[in-house]
């Protein structure tokens, strides 16, 4: 593989637009609950410690591409679905006050992330 | 003599990532991975990006309720219509890894209030709004702001109904946000470029909100200290 592979295959087209039509169809859909696996990551990962064990709700299907834990070695050989997900403030952190109960976070994690509820 | 003639001011700090950097960028065009004359047009590319574009979406979508749905689907194509190719503009063509080219445009409710950040480190849709302010780069916004959202917009200046819905977006894969704020009262009848000057860089990341008497290039007033050192 060169070393230019990404660029030869976003030029002109973009990131992640590029990997369009890779992943497969999406193992979740809108509205469905999900919960964060805790899968281990001592060289890299974007899937933030607060989110894991949490359930959240899949807001939208976003876009296809690999995965940054597998990207970050350059290694685009699979490319997953990414969903951007809401989080009760309630679910994260147990001290939220009550009166706020229905603030959220939202955030984007890859499919390899999420376990059906 | 010789103490008498100090050495002019210099700047005095260069952090170890402006080293590293200068390190490996020389590196770089030493194995002719890119030009030197290819990194004087990124420096350049990112001279002349600032916050006007995301301002004049947001303007065209309070006047235009068929381009803010377009803008709600499609931030990137509707970052067309305020001149921004998220894809070609960049001496790249496909953007960089901290500007993927999804750009999502929250839009707020009389519910529901979007801020963003990058708790992992500080993702910034830059085409269309510039450079990222030293704050929102700072661990204390990015750790805080997750947490503890209502508090840290209070220090903002920003105080919301306990009704309303915050909700922090955390930038942290290839999606970059910029909020849709509601128009404000008292801009009934306002043009588009008169709507453009109320939304300042703050409203789109959503620590403000657009005030009919705040434009962006208000001039910020000057306090006189209380208690002001006197110099004899």
């Amino acid at each position: 593989m060169s070393r230019s592979h990404h660029a030869d295959k976003a030029t002109g087209i973009g990131d992640p637009q590029c990997f369009k039509g890779e992943a497969g169809p999406p193992k979740f859909k809108v509205g469905d609950k999900v919960r964060i696996k805790d899968l281990p990551d001592i060289f890299y990962t974007r899937c933030q410690v607060y989110t894991r064990g949490t359930v959240a709700t899949v807001a939208k299907v976003v876009y296809e591409s690999p995965a940054p834990e597998d990207e970050a070695w350059d290694n685009t050989d699979q490319v997953e679905w990414f969903y951007s997900l809401v989080f009760r403030q309630k679910d994260l952190w147990p001290e939220y006050p009550d009166a706020y109960a229905n603030d959220t976070v939202e955030t984007e994690l890859s499919e390899r992330w999420l376990e059906p509820v | 003599m010789a103490e008498k003639h100090k050495p002019a001011p210099m700047v005095d700090e260069v952090s170890e990532f402006e080293i590293l950097e200068l390190a490996v960028r020389e590196l770089a065009i030493e194995k002719g991975l890119f030009s030197a004359d290819d990194h004087r047009r990124w420096a350049e590319y990112m001279e002349t990006i600032g916050p006007a574009p995301a301002a004049r979406l947001v303007a065209k979508a309070w006047v235009d309720p068929e381009f803010k749905k377009l803008a709600v689907a499609d931030g990137i194509k509707a970052s067309l219509e305020v001149g921004i190719d998220w894809i070609n503009d960049m001496p790249s063509h496909f953007g960089t890894p901290s500007d993927y080219c999804n750009l999502r445009v929250l839009e707020d409710t009389p519910k529901l209030k979007h801020v963003v950040v990058c708790t992992l480190c500080s993702c910034y849709p830059r085409p269309i709004l510039g450079q990222s302010p030293e704050w929102y780069r700072t661990p204390n916004y990015r750790r805080r702001i997750v947490r503890w959202p209502r508090q840290v917009l209070a220090e903002f200046g920003l105080q919301l109904p306990e009704d309303v819905e915050v909700r922090v977006e955390d930038s942290n894969q290839k999606s970059r946000f910029i909020v849709l704020p509601l128009r404000p009262e008292g801009t009934e009848g306002w043009s588009e470029e008169q709507l453009a000057e109320i939304v300042t860089r703050d409203c789109l990341i959503g620590v403000a909100l657009p005030r009919a008497d705040r434009k962006v290039d208000d001039k910020r007033p000057v306090h006189p200290a209380v208690k002001p050192v006197k110099h004899h």
